[in-house]
């Protein structure tokens, strides 16, 4: 049987706990570990993958239109795919989604295509006014996923909680039997 | 080639046909012409998001399998969100309608020609992406019968006339999106108060 960090459990009982059951992803590396963890542990989760990160900002909106409450989960690169979608329909529309952002680009990186972005990814969402979190260790992830969830679906405002590499591959990666 | 039908004759008949059910459209001139064919509270404009409003309408066909739910959307703007068109086919809800007004041209930014203009055919392409119903029509009639589908998704392209647009929707998103939410009985829609719990419980 495959182990589930620590962390990536955390993220799903986060995501279940603000009352989000579906989540719209576009897969990285470090979320595989919480599909698979959605996919065991949480039958009543709904993963919807999308072929583009913006369309997957596109799906949210329609699934919060319709009721839900949704979760979009992606790599901090994709965030740079999605910013028309979250400047222009989920800010001004107030469509409240919580982003479950896994990092590349921070400490322990090892490609530097992913760098410049990674960097720029908690200023920019600063800039457009949408507020972030993130988590700083495996025992620290299903509440600060909770809090951003309960967050943005209280006031109405997207929401992002951002997974460090420290977190998801590095020294941090607690792993559970 | 588009045929004789205007855009903005295609749209009203789909809202003529709409009853209540809600429209997602695209930004610009089907969104104009949304406005003008009929406002509903049913109608939401899109005002930004280029390419996004299949995949809007997408979630909400999910979230509200009850209700049908059918798309407006440009040829411009689908074409940059084919991706939209592969996630439709692997999914694919029955109570989703797209309509795509192809008057093969950006027509809201000057009249530029589309790469429909020169042959890309969007209907193939849904196709080629597994969904199953779908049509290419050129007149009130054929749109009729292509909107007359029991089971989808449905996948329709609209061979249309630009046509200059009469009027624009509401500006204000967040009244949009309320109205629209309220329309469609999401319990979530701020314009509805909510009970507290019994505090004798």
């Amino acid at each position: 049987m495959t182990t589930t960090p620590n962390w990536a459990l955390g993220v799903c009982s986060g995501v279940h706990a603000a009352g989000s059951r579906d989540v719209v992803y576009v897969p990285d590396n470090p979320l595989s570990h919480v599909l698979r963890a959605f996919e065991q542990q949480f039958r009543d989760v709904r993963l919807l993958l999308a072929t583009r990160e913006e369309e997957a900002f596109g799906i949210a909106a329609g699934l919060y239109l319709g009721g839900r409450r949704p979760t979009v989960m992606l790599q901090s690169s994709g965030i740079g795919n999605s910013l028309n979608a979250i400047t222009s329909l989920l800010l001004p529309y107030q469509i409240p989604v919580l982003m479950v952002v896994s990092m590349r680009g921070d400490s322990g990186e090892w490609n530097a295509a992913q760098v410049p972005m990674g960097r720029a990814v908690r200023g920019i969402f600063d800039s457009i006014g949408v507020p972030h979190s993130t988590v700083e260790s495996g025992d620290d992830a299903a509440e600060t996923v909770r809090l951003a969830g309960r967050t943005a679906f209280g006031i109405r405002t997207s929401t992002a909680c951002l997974l460090p590499r420290r977190v998801t591959t590095g020294s941090e990666r607690g792993l559970t039997p | 080639m588009t045929g004789p039908m205007t855009r903005f004759e295609a749209t009203r008949l789909i809202v003529e046909l709409a009853g209540d059910v809600p429209i997602i459209a695209s930004l610009g001139h089907p969104a104009y012409d949304l406005f003008a064919a009929g406002d509903r509270p049913q109608n939401f404009y899109t005002w930004g998001s280029m390419g996004l409003a299949s995949s809007v309408g997408l979630g909400l066909a999910l979230a509200r399998p009850d209700v049908r739910v059918i798309v407006i959307d440009g040829d411009g703007s689908l074409l940059m969100n084919l991706g939209s068109l592969a996630t439709i086919g692997l999914l694919r809800p029955s109570n989703l309608v797209v309509v795509v007004m192809d008057n093969e041209e950006y027509a809201t930014t000057g009249g530029q020609p589309t790469p429909t203009a020169y042959g890309a055919d969007l209907e193939a392409t849904a196709r080629a992406m597994g969904i199953a119903a779908t049509a290419t029509v050129r007149t009130p009639e054929e749109l009729m019968d292509a909107l007359d589908v029991a089971l989808g998704p449905t996948f329709i392209v609209a061979k249309v006339q630009e046509s200059a647009p009469m009027a624009k929707p509401p500006l204000d998103c967040v009244f949009i999106k309320q109205r629209f939410m309220s329309a469609i009985h999401n319990p979530e829609s701020a314009m509805a108060g909510r009970p507290l719990p019994d505090p004798s419980s």
